[in-house]
């Protein structure tokens, strides 16, 4: 779509049908290197904060151009309506501000200033030691297409690093991080120089094979296959960071679930289960309920009854009819199971395939056909869900966990110990802080290399 | 089994047998007289309808008759016949399924399979008392007791006089399917030299394998006119897949059938009868139709109404000749509505969402 009042600066404004050749991706390549050089390498971090704070304080404001677009082209291009859009930029942009950076770079590199100069911390001062981190000159991201907001925060990120940035969007996806490419473009087109948004349908070589060619360091999201294929295709000497697809759960202990807290433990995890109509790797498949407080199925109905409450108010949006289809073949599925058993319950909405919650009392985790279909399982322990979830031990992201503060270390130690890389209260699972580490792992120090400084 | 349900066979078939014009009220009489017996002998059914709070009591029309979920054939015994009285039972196909659809069989049940199979059949692809042969590149029903479409092309071949029907195909050391294609090329040979005119049956992949073969060899055959190819199924698998298209584009290529000449079917073992469109015809031809004792429907995924013509959703299907198991069926195949027939799209369950999901799991 061409923009009528945005200026064609970046690849992506040209629309998905301009013809792009390796030429003119190499050609991108040497332009955003010479703007780094130029633009970006001399930044101050707290310059550069700023101005990521004052984009995304844009961002949260109603009559911002630049999200009114968001939101009134996102429903046709990307599927989610406008208020689960809105929501889930609100959550993303929320987390930009000087105190969470701040908290970003010393968790990160140890100490704020090691982007801008030498720097030690107090134990490194004693050693007459210090240290200085450089980003790539040259990052190329390849962008899932599932939801928008990590590639902006993959653009955040190298921004902060003083890295070129060539980001590479799936088919019909571009759009987001076109808008926020502009809204720093706005804010300082130096800056909006050093960034380049192209789209193409993955797997076209040529034009990947120029990108890779000039690029430092490659980050990719996508399947496992996808990631193998782009690490085989790169050069030697690029560094390589693939986050593959990952599932997500919820553990919701007996204790909260006692008195009225079941209605607002539901509302939470219904909201979680919107969020980004559950699509993100962070979002929750299957929900496991201890016994002793309100009957899971019981809780289930909760369940049901806040998703249909949400979706007066975030509606999932349409869906393709083989999508759809996928829904209702999975509910009829279950439909036959709860003729023939009284452990398995099902709730769905009327008229449409806007959510359904499957309860099974049998443990084993399944992952859910998503665009908000949960599954409710019983949980006999923790470590009992453990073990019927061990076919996905390795490629769980997130679990969602309400439980009393006295319950909660031991959970999430024993959560740890299986390998889980983050572990969140409920309601928050698709809003990780600005600090967190992608499939546990450094979310900057991954990017950046070091020079020590022994005086 | 009831004598009812053995009553309604007789009848059915006689309305096989006559081929009997779709009129709307003798469809509907029988549908719900089916709906009632098989609601009575069916516990799986009935206790869906159920769950559903249906009831023939409460279902004045064939089309509100409960359509269970093809899936159920999976996880229970969707059958009228008592354990004892099962004298045959056909498989869904596929190589990942942990637990294949069965669809438990009589004698009685066969007899009206049989009837209904071969009234289509003759009509749709080969007259009875056509003088062609023909060549089945599946296994034949001894080897593959358990597949729906072998044992509906053993019915073909008995009622062909002896000799003119031969399977190429057979089972390969791990079960798989697999096609002798020097027995293939043998009998095209035959066909050829003597000018006799060769329908050729199969599935998509036994055709592709096939076919795969013929290219490699730059083998082109050129069968004689009145030459026709009926495929089905899709891959599962077990071949490279290709379009549609490019599959008959290859068939034209390689075979010498012309497009006006080949047929696809639909067929599933939890169905008795099956569906036939007409490639390279006209819209109308080129469309699946069932026979005029079943009938399509397109469900709308999205809200379990109708669709309008040319839009897309789930096949329903009501066989009246699925006497002894359930006669409605919803499947979970996307079809297009065309008319009174429609276009197959492809398996809802293979649909791949768009989120970060680990289909394996599932």
């Amino acid at each position: 779509m061409i923009s009528m009042n945005l200026p064609n600066f970046f690849l992506a404004d040209l629309g998905a049908d301009a013809a792009l050749t390796p030429g003119t991706i190499t050609e991108a390549c040497a332009t955003l290197r010479r703007n780094r050089e130029h633009y970006l390498q001399g930044r101050s971090t707290g310059g550069l904060i700023r101005l990521l704070c004052e984009v995304a304080e844009n961002w949260l404001q109603p009559d911002y151009p630049l999200r009114q677009r968001a939101l009134e082209e996102g429903p046709a291009t990307l599927g989610f309506s406008a208020p689960t859009l809105a929501r889930g930029l609100d959550a993303c942009f929320r987390q930009f501000t000087p105190e969470q950076f701040h908290a970003l770079l010393t968790q990160e590199l140890g100490h704020a200033g090691r982007l801008d100069g030498f720097s030690a911390t107090s134990d490194e001062d004693r050693q007459r030691r210090a240290s200085l981190a450089r980003g790539p000159e040259l990052l190329a991201h390849i962008a899932a297409g599932n939801l928008p907001v990590p590639a902006l925060m993959s653009l955040a990120l190298g921004l902060l690093v003083r890295s070129a940035q060539f980001l590479k969007c799936a088919s019909g996806t571009a759009l987001l991080p076109r808008l926020f490419a502009h809204s720093i473009y706005e804010a300082d087109a130096k800056l909006g120089a050093c960034l380049e948004i192209a789209e193409w349908a993955g797997g076209h070589e040529l034009l990947e094979e120029a990108l890779f060619a000039e690029a430092d360091c490659v980050t990719a999201t996508g399947s496992d296959e996808t990631l193998a294929a782009i690490e085989r295709r790169l050069p030697r000497r690029a560094r390589f960071l693939g986050y593959g697809h990952r599932v997500s759960f919820a553990y919701v202990t007996a204790e909260v679930l006692r008195g009225a807290g079941a209605q607002r433990v539901a509302a939470r995890a219904a909201a979680d289960v919107a969020a980004w109509n559950q699509l993100g790797c962070l979002s929750p498949h299957v929900l496991y309920v201890e016994q002793g407080g309100t009957p899971p199925e019981q809780f289930s109905e909760l369940l049901a009854q806040a998703l249909d409450a949400l979706e007066a108010v975030e509606p999932r949006g349409p869906l393709s009819p083989a999508e759809a289809a996928v829904i209702a073949s999975r509910r009829s599925f279950y439909e036959v199971r709860a003729a023939h058993s009284p452990e398995t319950l099902h709730w769905a909405s009327q008229g449409s395939t806007a959510w359904t919650v499957i309860f099974e009392a049998d443990p084993q985790f399944q992952a859910s056909c998503l665009n908000r279909f949960l599954y409710v399982k019983l949980a006999p322990s923790l470590t009992q869900v453990l073990r019927s979830a061990e076919l996905v031990r390795g490629k769980v992201s997130t679990v969602g966990l309400a439980a009393p503060p006295e319950r909660a270390r031991e959970l999430a130690m024993e959560l740890a110990r299986w390998g889980v890389p983050r572990i969140c209260p409920l309601g928050e699972m698709q809003s990780p802080p600005l600090a967190w580490r992608h499939d546990g792992r450094p979310a900057l120090a991954d990017l950046v290399t070091w020079t020590d400084w022994e005086t | 089994m009831t004598p009812t349900l053995q009553t309604f066979s007789a009848r059915l078939r006689d309305f096989i047998s006559r081929a009997a014009p779709r009129t709307e009220r003798g469809f509907n009489a029988l549908a719900l007289e089916l709906f009632a017996l098989q609601f009575d002998a069916n516990v799986p059914y009935r206790r869906f309808c159920a769950a559903r709070r249906l009831a023939p009591a409460t279902v004045e029309h064939w089309t509100r008759i409960p359509a269970l979920p093809a899936a159920a054939f999976k996880e229970y015994e969707v059958t009228c016949l008592a354990p004892t009285e099962r004298t045959r039972v056909f498989h869904s196909s596929g190589t990942t399924q942990h637990h294949p659809a069965r669809h438990f069989h009589s004698g009685a049940s066969l007899e009206v399979y049989e009837a209904a199979l071969l009234k289509w059949f003759h009509a749709q692809v080969m007259p009875p008392d056509s003088s062609g042969r023909a060549l089945c590149l599946t296994p034949a029903p001894e080897q593959a007791p358990h597949s729906s479409l072998a044992y509906m092309l053993g019915a073909i071949r008995n009622a062909l006089p002896p000799g003119a029907v031969a399977f190429a195909g057979r089972l390969a050391r791990s079960g798989a399917w697999e096609v002798d294609t020097a027995e293939a090329d043998r009998i095209v040979h035959a066909a050829v030299a003597a000018q006799t005119p060769l329908v050729v049956l199969g599935t998509a992949f036994g055709f592709v394998h096939w076919l795969d073969t013929l290219a490699a060899g730059g083998v082109r055959h050129s069968l004689p006119g009145g030459s026709r190819v009926m495929e089905t199924g899709g891959y599962k698998g077990r071949s490279r897949s290709l379009p549609q298209s490019e599959l008959h584009a290859l068939i034209t290529e390689r075979l010498g059938v012309p497009a006006e000449a080949i047929v696809c079917e639909y067929g599933m073992s939890e169905l008795s009868s099956q569906a036939y469109a007409t490639v390279g015809t006209t819209a109308e031809l080129r469309a699946f139709h069932f026979p005029p004792w079943a009938r399509a429907q397109v469900i709308s995924a999205e809200t379990g109404a109708l669709v309008d013509e040319g839009e897309t959703g789930l096949l329903r299907v009501l066989d009246l000749a699925n006497i002894f198991s359930v006669a409605a069926i919803q499947t979970e195949d996307l079809a297009l509505r065309r008319g009174n027939g429609f276009e197959l799209l492809g398996r809802a369950a293979l649909a791949e969402p768009r989120g970060c999901s680990l289909l394996a799991v599932a």
